[in-house]
């Protein structure tokens, strides 16, 4: 597990899909998010979530969870609307939609497994993130 | 014929409660009108019938047609928390819309269920190869539209002062619509 702002013990020990949970919640808390975020922060964050959404693609594959085939399909869909070399408040428009759609992906593979919702906002403090936004569930 | 056999299904909530989901049966008059006695008013409004009446529970009991009308529960050990329908046609210009109807119960809400819910009727929607699902929610239910949106419903329209409670009073319904995978496939001939 990479990019840990705390020490301690990883959060994610023995959680199911470790790796795309993780993959998941280093795209959220990272920097491409941040008001100062860079060009390359940006084009680090869209080759990381093109990797997670074909990490994604290969766990679904097993699956039969067609709605997450669908979710995946627009999360694609988002990312290659942004383009690799693309800049500015669209690039983070559509990288933001791919990953919510990569999470709800996630959430559709635990659903299967009869696991509970993943939320990054259990693991905010392994990121030392300020401040989660609230989102309540339902 | 919708697939049934992945029930019944074993779900955990955010606060670790397992739950389990199963078609509604005919024994479960008991436990489903209990469940709906204790929902708030607002979430009875919809209903075309009084179901705080035993009885109209008990005919829905007798006489399921699962390819019409398909109950979801949610139980949570002997007690039934949560229930989400999925409403279609067999025939008709509709046949390829179905319609959802979920109703959690207050003392599990906040907690996923709702979230779970909508993911069920989603995966039993393309099961089915549904073209649309269809929600009509009242605006106050913002933890229910929301849920919606997260989980790709898209709000078709908002009508209004449209729709009465139980009490006459008038609020306004959002109705949302999720595009499921079929219809991609079908723009495609």
């Amino acid at each position: 597990m990479t990019t840990p702002a705390k020490g301690g013990v990883c959060p994610y020990k023995g959680v199911a899909y470790v790796e795309l949970r993780a993959g998941h919640d280093q795209l959220y808390f990272g920097r491409w998010r941040r008001n100062d975020a860079t060009s390359i922060d940006l084009r680090k964050a869209y080759r990381q979530l093109e990797r997670l959404l074909h990490e994604l693609a290969a766990a679904i594959d097993k699956e039969d969870i067609p709605a997450a085939r669908l979710d995946l399909e627009k999360a694609f869909e988002a990312l290659h609307t942004a383009g690799p070399d693309e800049e500015g408040p669209e690039l983070l428009r559509y990288l933001d939609h791919a990953l919510s759609y990569a999470h709800r992906v996630i959430g559709d593979l635990l659903h299967e497994k009869g696991l509970p919702p993943h939320s990054p906002g259990d693991f905010a403090e392994w990121y030392d993130a300020g401040e989660v936004p609230f989102r309540e569930d339902w | 014929m919708i697939p049934l056999d992945r029930y019944p299904k074993e779900i955990t909530l955010r606060d670790d409660a397992r739950l389990v989901l199963r078609p509604m049966v005919p024994e479960d008059v008991e436990g489903l009108w209990s469940f709906l006695r204790q929902l708030p008013e607002i979430d009875k409004s919809h209903f075309h019938e009084d179901v705080d009446r035993r009885e109209v529970v008990e005919r829905w009991a007798k006489s399921l047609d699962y390819d019409s009308a398909l109950p979801i529960l949610a139980i949570q050990g002997d007690r039934v928390v949560g229930s989400a329908t999925l409403y279609r046609n067999r025939t008709g210009w509709k046949q390829r819309i179905g319609i959802v109807r979920i109703l959690i119960g207050a003392d599990v809400r906040h907690l996923g269920l709702g979230t779970a819910m909508i993911r069920e009727i989603r995966h039993l929607g393309e099961k089915v190869a549904l073209n649309y699902l269809l929600a009509e929610v009242i605006e106050e239910q913002q933890a229910a539209v929301r849920a919606l949106e997260r989980m790709g419903f898209e709000r078709a329209v908002v009508y209004r002062n449209f729709v009465n409670d139980r009490k006459g009073h008038l609020h306004n319904l959002v109705v949302l619509l999720h595009p499921m995978s079929g219809l991609e496939k079908e723009r495609l001939y």
